[in-house]
C-alpha cells in the first residue's frame, strides 16, 4: 500500500498527457488527495505545459496592453491577432511581459509568439532557466 | 487574415527597431519614458498607416533614420526627446 501511494504521488499533479497508469489508481483517489499538498519534484515542472498562474498573468497583461474590456474572453489559446493586435501591439505585449516577469526575450523567439499559450510557455522556460542559473 | 502571415525581412527590421526603442526607453526616467513611448508609438503607427507597403526605398530610409535616432537615444546623456508638429 505504501509503495502504491508513493508512485501515485508522481501523477497526482494535473499533467496534460495523462499517463495510462493513473487510471489504475482511480480507486485510490481519496488517498491521493492528501499527497497533492506535497511539493512536486522539480523534474515534473519541466515537462508540464505552462503553469496556470503564468497563463492567467499573461492574460491580464494582454488585456491591459490592448485595453480590452472585461467582457472580452482571453484564454490560453487566444491569438493576439484575433484579439485585435497588430504586429506592433505584439511587440508591446512581449515587452510588457518581459518587464513583468523580469526576463529578456531573444529577438528570434519574440517574433514567433502568436498566442497567449506561446508566451506563457516561453516565459516558464525562461524563468526556469534563470532560476537554474542563479542557484 | 485568419493565420499569421510570415513576416518579410523588412517588417522584421521595423519590429526589431521598435523593440529597440522600447528597450531604450526603459532606461530613462519614468516620465520621460512615457513620453518617449508615446512619441515612438505614434511615429511607427502613423508610418504603418500612411506609407505604402511597397515603397521600399522610403521604408528603408525610415529604418536608417530610426536606427540613427535610436543610437542617439541610447546615449545615457540624452534624457528625453521632443517632437515638433508641422502644420500641413
Amino acid at each position: 500500500m505504501a509503495s502504491l501511494a508513493g508512485s501515485a504521488l508522481s501523477f497526482a499533479r494535473p499533467v496534460k498527457a495523462i499517463n495510462i497508469k493513473s487510471v489504475s489508481f482511480s480507486g485510490l483517489r481519496k488517498d491521493n488527495v492528501a499527497f497533492r499538498l506535497q511539493p512536486v519534484p522539480q523534474r515534473f515542472a519541466v515537462c508540464c505545459p505552462a503553469k496556470k498562474e503564468t497563463v492567467d498573468q499573461v492574460c491580464d497583461i494582454v488585456k491591459k496592453q490592448l485595453a480590452l474590456g472585461d467582457n472580452t474572453e482571453v484564454c490560453g489559446s487566444s491569438k493576439f491577432q484575433d484579439l485585435g493586435a497588430d504586429s506592433l501591439d505584439t511587440v508591446e505585449i512581449v515587452m510588457g511581459l518581459e518587464e513583468a516577469f523580469g526576463i529578456s526575450v531573444e529577438e528570434s523567439s519574440a517574433q514567433s509568439i502568436a498566442t497567449v499559450e506561446d508566451a506563457a510557455n516561453l516565459i516558464d522556460d525562461l524563468v526556469a532557466a534563470a532560476d537554474a542559473k542563479s542557484s | 487574415m485568419a493565420s499569421r502571415p510570415k513576416l518579410s525581412g523588412i517588417q522584421k527590421q521595423a519590429l526589431a527597431l521598435y523593440r529597440g526603442f522600447l528597450r531604450t526607453a526603459r532606461l530613462k526616467a519614468p516620465e520621460e519614458r512615457r513620453r518617449i513611448e508615446s512619441v515612438v508609438s505614434a511615429e511607427f503607427r502613423g508610418n504603418a498607416r500612411d506609407v505604402d507597403r511597397r515603397n521600399f526605398v522610403y521604408i528603408e530610409y525610415l529604418l536608417r533614420r530610426g536606427k540613427r535616432q535610436l543610437e542617439q537615444l541610447r546615449n545615457p546623456d540624452v534624457t528625453g526627446l521632443a517632437t515638433l508638429e508641422a502644420k500641413k
